[in-house]
């Protein structure tokens, strides 16, 4: 691995642990769903994808980022206070009393631009705002990060038809597939696959990557700012909910909850065994 | 008198600022009408069209609310209520987020469409959230002052429009912003009513006024309610009736309770409208029909109310 490429590893190490800190301390939050997205915001990030200013989260040229799946909150958070949008003290704080926000997403955190933890809103709201950008020929891209699960709410179809129509070739959503919802994994509840084949009728141009590949997803949205294609890009990212703490992942039990006691140990240990590994 | 329609009044305005101002975009769930037809043909950047597709219409709206654009949404009313409730609560309630919500088909307006298409919930509904304004339309006149309001809102404003075309009871270039109007003074009783039934109401009064019960109006055509401008308005006042072509339950009675035993005032309160021992129905031949099989015909109104003040 070149060093860039290390450095982007290690930081997803780090933002894996401070995930787990985050929710153990507090008792509660979505682990899980956490980590399986934490190598896309890497790569988003910190791999040169998202333009942003932490010294001005308002910047009106600020390419904008959107989780749908607003129960990764911790991670997003864990992001925001690493790249220097607040404090990073403020993670302690997570779902505490004194705390500035909690297990969903929160839109007044600086660099959260949208309300999250209801699903199938996200896709929508960074479709209205991609629209506003071709009106005003802006040229900044709108990014959403969505969860496998949330693709059972009617509404992303909506938005995702009409983000075709309309042709916002500035729009890029990824789609967390991590194939695990609360109960059950999603083939057994109602089948989300030929997933790749759904995008694709509505209009998308439609990528799939290896969604813990820092670099396969870097280079995914390498050029994505110019492209020919009138058509918006969804990137499907195969990922595993839990991915880098072994003993949490793909397991229902673990959606929605921070492990606790010696399970919380158990993490710790797999979280530094996995990273010894590497 | 004036025989234009609440909705073309509205947008008919709302053409004249988008006109000034590229920053405003009409978002349609698939709603067509003369006066929008205008605006779709001479502003068509400003246009879009959502399809029948409720949920991501006020999405795509917040997004653009968000980018800057100040967003009208038109639909009708049941559908662009209560199919997106959840995108309202979030995007607009929790979010604060503004846009205009405009949706035609107040109460029974949609008549021989039946049930699916009325919408007797909607008030409830609305005005249980925080941060939503809800404008009740009475007649045109009040159509396009709130068109022109709209510009400026800071919140999520829901503007509920009645396919009926009734003659404008406001003065044009009535202002429009205390959000309710006593529209004819009286001494023993006032008929508090909202939107349609403000038309109906000014007729009871005169029929009561023929037998000498001075019988007052206030029509309160927004919501939340101004409290001040009515506790004001019923000062000595010992008996009042709402009027509502909505259910009882959450709507225009409901939230005088409200105000009457959150302040404490001597004023007996009766409420007409919908019950929900009625519940949806299926009845053709026009609103008066409807009306009736509700119980919220004249002659029904009429008696409801001589036998409240007799009491």
């Amino acid at each position: 691995m070149s060093g860039s490429a290390v450095s982007l590893k290690n930081k997803s190490y780090e933002l894996r642990k401070r995930v787990l800190d985050m929710c153990v301390k507090a008792g509660t939050g979505h682990v899980t769903s956490s980590l399986s997205s934490v190598d896309i915001m890497v790569a988003l990030y910190y791999g040169g994808i998202l333009k942003y200013d932490p010294e001005n989260p308002q910047w009106s040229g600020r390419d904008r980022f959107i989780l749908s799946k607003g129960q990764a909150s911790p991670l997003l958070y864990a992001v925001l206070a690493d790249t220097g949008f607040f404090d990073i003290s403020e993670l302690d704080r997570f779902a505490q009393p004194d705390g500035m926000f909690g297990v969903h997403l929160q839109w007044d955190v600086p660099g959260v631009e949208l309300t999250s933890g209801s699903l199938g809103h996200g896709l929508g709201v960074a479709a209205g705002i991609a629209l506003g950008a071709l009106m005003d020929k802006d040229l900044f891209m709108v990014f959403t990060l969505l969860g496998d699960g949330e693709c059972y709410e009617g509404s992303i179809w909506e938005s995702a038809m009409f983000a075709a129509h309309n042709k916002l070739n500035n729009l890029v959503a990824i789609v967390d597939r991590n194939y695990l919802c609360v109960t059950d994994f999603t083939e057994n509840i109602i089948a989300l696959e030929p997933m790749e084949d759904k995008w694709r009728a509505c209009g998308w141009n439609v990528k799939r990557v290896n969604g813990h590949s820092i670099k396969d997803i870097v280079e995914a949205l390498a050029y994505v700012r110019c492209r020919r294609s009138h058509k918006p890009l969804v990137l499907i990212a195969d990922t595993v909910k839990g991915e880098g703490i072994e003993c949490l992942t793909n397991n229902p039990i673990w959606h929605g909850q921070a492990p606790k006691g010696k399970d919380a140990e158990m993490a710790r240990v797999c979280l530094l065994t996995r990273q010894g590994d590497e | 008198m004036n025989n234009i329609a609440q909705r073309d009044s509205f947008w008919n305005k709302i053409y004249e600022i988008a006109a000034a101002d590229r920053d405003v975009v009409l978002i349609s769930a698939d709603m067509g009408a003369p006066s929008l037809d205008k605006f779709r043909k001479d502003l068509p950047a400003q246009f879009v069209n959502a399809g029948i597709a409720e949920q991501n219409a006020v999405l795509i709206g917040a997004g653009l609310a968000l980018k800057g654009k100040k967003v009208y949404l038109y639909a009708i009313a049941p559908f662009i209520t209560l199919r997106c409730l959840e995108q309202i609560r979030v995007e607009c309630s929790i979010m604060t987020i503004p846009m205009t919500i405009a949706g035609v088909g107040a109460g029974m307006s949609y008549e021989d469409s039946g049930p699916t298409h009325h919408v007797l919930e909607d008030i409830a509904i609305m005005r249980s959230m925080p941060n939503i304004t809800i404008h009740n339309i009475t007649d045109s006149v009040m159509a396009g002052a709130v068109a022109g309001m709209s510009y400026n809102i800071k919140n999520t404003t829901y503007v509920r429009i009645d396919r009926q075309v009734f003659p404008d009871i406001y003065a044009p270039d009535t202002d429009f912003t205390a959000g309710a109007s006593v529209v004819k003074t009286g001494k023993d009783c006032y008929l508090v009513s909202t939107g349609c039934m403000t038309h109906t109401a000014l007729q009871l009064a005169r029929r009561l006024e023929e037998r000498n019960i001075h019988t007052g109006v206030i029509d309160i055509y927004t919501f939340p309610i101004n409290e001040e401008l009515l506790i004001d308005a019923l000062r000595g006042v010992k008996k009042i009736v709402s009027l509502e072509e909505h259910f009882l339950a959450g709507g225009l009675g409901s939230a005088l309770g409200e105000i009457i035993i959150d302040n404490d005032l001597p004023v007996k309160l009766r409420r007409l409208g919908i019950g929900h021992d009625k519940g949806f129905c299926y009845k053709y031949g026009g609103r008066e029909i409807i009306r009736e099989y509700y119980g919220l015909d004249k002659g029904s109104l009429e008696r409801k109310v001589e036998e409240f003040l007799k009491d």
